[in-house]
């Protein structure tokens, strides 16, 4: 009898620090896959908001946020009739094609920048001749011929053809939007949508509270900015609170707060 | 007996062991798993942060580079900054003409895991900057910031004409340039001969206007942790290229005499006094200047920018030519990267 009186309880102390563990586990679990959304979610809208440049919002909501990003700059270093010669870094091999949304100028005056939506379709001219076109405009092309390439058709986009030395821009257009999830209907997702495509859902379990916010100059943020206010934002604060269910009836839902300011770098 | 009583205890201690080493093999089981899930978070989150850094080195490195340009610019180079590094690479793009070139400036930042060197992470930056090639404007022969510039005496000959010829270099032969400019009189005392187009102007917006005219980043070529190619020693021109005009620069009262004499641009941090003695070629910068000058320039002096000239009249005693062939030697000295704004991002 007392044998079994022990065993009973040894077998119920070890029972109950394997449920514990198993709980500590599976709350581990939730919080690291709050954490993980919040990660995903702000570090893949933190590089393309970084990058973006003066003029590049297009639409500043509190759940919907579109923006023209570089994908990569260029020098027109020659002219030819509408096209125009101009080093890539990376040349077409570091270039995502199917983002480019469009071409962008800069004014060698005033800095701003022009967008033009466009594909890089009717834009590729190839790369014949223009590392030696470039050349002889005194552009250092070695070991990088292919960096440098012809972009046609650019005169009928700003009504002129760039002078040498004018900073284009490829950019991408992207829509961010947090609305319900698709994988998780109980909770929202962070969708992505290059211009033409669809939304993809690239990171779920986001609380009712994710919203973005715009900052324009000063140090408050407001949840949406409109009409010509939209090219003073020079920050974007990211909140993207998660949430997970609870798996169980003895957990409660997690949730994890998580905020991020991204200045605009290029922003004057 | 004893043989029977073990045999008993077998029987009824058994299942207790082997449950209890079941269930805290589990036990283990979890806390490993729940331990697991901590630390790949943790090593998460340490990615995360190093791959923010590595961005951070990047720009840094970038910036870097172009505030330290000063002359031919570089190649490549690689900066220890922080917990990583920046290797930055610049590559000439489009000449808009002679003087302004666009330069495409690339900055790749890593941050080393010591727990997984094979892969540290890294980002790109890469931005636009222009190359002023020749930053310094030919505004006159001698410009001063004190309220008279005098060329005084017998031996004494300030002149804004040029002293070279189109064949002496390409620009050679340029159109003259006033002799001396100063803040309220300019002109000639006790038989100097001062000539130029025309020989004497004055500025009235003073120091400031001079200054601003000038367009020279005096703080920064001034600054001691500013790189330039001979700090506070002569250069051996023996071993220098003909054609190399190097940047030279001394601090404090200066009062250089023919072992000074050379090339290149001078920048004094301080007040050039110089002996009649000194012969320079190139371009002399001083913060100040005393009121008596002996030496000899071929080229162009820009003197008081560290303020208005602590003595009100300078008086030039020696030689003061114009030469545009060595002022655009040593000009190209001076020349800097500008950033271009608007450009920069980051290379995904």
């Amino acid at each position: 009898m007392i044998a079994m009186l022990l065993s009973s309880v040894v077998i119920i102390l070890v029972s109950g620090t394997f449920l514990v563990q198993s709980q500590y586990y599976s709350s581990q679990s939730l919080h690291v896959g709050a954490h993980d959304n919040a990660r995903v979610a702000t570090e893949r809208l933190a590089s393309e908001i970084r990058s973006t440049m003066q003029d590049g919002f297009v639409v500043a909501g509190a759940r919907t946020m579109t923006i023209r990003s570089p994908i990569v700059l260029g020098v027109v270093c020659d002219r030819a009739g509408n096209d125009v010669h101009v080093h890539i870094e990376g040349g077409v091999a570091g270039l995502d094609v199917d983002e480019v949304a469009g071409l962008g100028m800069r004014d060698s005056g005033t800095g701003a920048w022009q967008y033009r939506n466009t594909t890089w379709s009717l834009l590729n001219g190839g790369s014949v001749s223009s590392a030696s076109v470039c050349a002889g405009n005194g552009a250092d092309t070695m070991w990088a011929a292919s960096e440098f390439r012809q972009l046609v058709e650019v005169n009928p986009l700003f009504g002129a053809v760039p002078n040498e030395g004018t900073i284009l821009m490829l950019f991408r257009e992207t829509t961010f939007k947090i609305q319900t999830s698709v994988l998780d209907t109980s909770t929202l997702g962070l969708f992505r949508q290059v211009y033409g495509e669809s939304f993809v859902e690239f990171a779920t379990g986001m609380d009712t509270t994710a919203q973005f916010q715009y900052r324009t100059g000063g140090s408050t943020y407001a949840d949406t900015i409109t009409g010509s206010n939209v090219g003073d934002i020079d920050a974007v604060r990211i909140v993207v609170d998660a949430r997970l269910p609870a798996r169980s009836g003895v957990q409660e839902d997690v949730t994890f707060g998580w905020s991020v300011n991204v200045a605009v770098r290029n922003f004057p | 007996m004893r043989h029977g009583r073990h045999a008993a205890l077998r029987k009824e201690g058994g299942f207790v062991l082997a449950l209890v080493v079941l269930m805290l093999f589990a036990i283990s089981v979890a806390g490993a798993a729940g331990y697991l899930v901590v630390n790949t978070e943790f090593s998460m989150a340490k990615f995360s942060d190093q791959g923010a850094e590595a961005e951070t080195v990047a720009r840094a490195g970038l910036h870097r580079f172009v505030a330290e340009q000063l002359g031919v610019v570089g190649d490549s180079v690689g900066y220890a900054i922080g917990n990583g590094v920046a290797l930055v690479t610049s590559r000439k793009i489009a000449e808009l003409d002679s003087l302004n070139h666009v330069y495409y400036i690339r900055s790749e930042g890593t941050v080393i895991d010591v727990l997984a060197p094979g892969s540290p992470a890294r980002r790109v930056v890469g931005a636009y900057a222009y190359h002023r090639k020749r930053p310094l404007k030919h505004l006159g022969a001698m410009v001063v910031a004190a309220e008279g510039g005098w060329s005084q005496g017998g031996s004494a000959e300030v002149d804004g004409r040029d002293h070279n010829s189109s064949s002496d270099c390409p620009g050679g032969g340029a159109p003259p340039i006033p002799g001396i400019i100063a803040r309220v009189s300019a002109g000639s005392l006790s038989g100097g001969d001062l000539a130029g187009a025309p020989p004497g102007v004055t500025w009235s917006g003073g120091f400031s206007q001079i200054y601003d005219s000038v367009a020279v980043r005096w703080d920064i070529l001034t600054d001691p942790n500013f790189p330039v190619d001979f700090d506070g020693v002569v250069p051996n021109y023996a071993g220098l290229p003909a054609d190399s005009f190097p940047v030279v620069r001394v601090s404090g009262y200066f009062n250089p005499g023919s072992s000074w004499s050379g090339r290149g641009l001078l920048i004094v941090d301080g007040e050039l006094d110089a002996a009649s003695s000194f012969v320079w070629n190139g371009i002399v910068l001083a913060g100040a200047v005393d009121d008596i000058h002996e030496g000899h320039i071929r080229g162009m002096l820009v003197a008081g920018l560290d303020g208005p000239n602590p003595s009100s009249d300078v008086y030039w005693q020696g030689t003061l030519h114009y030469y545009s062939c060595y002022v655009y030697a040593a000009n190209e000295s001076l020349s800097y990267l500008e950033l271009i704004e608007n450009t920069e991002f980051e290379a995904f």
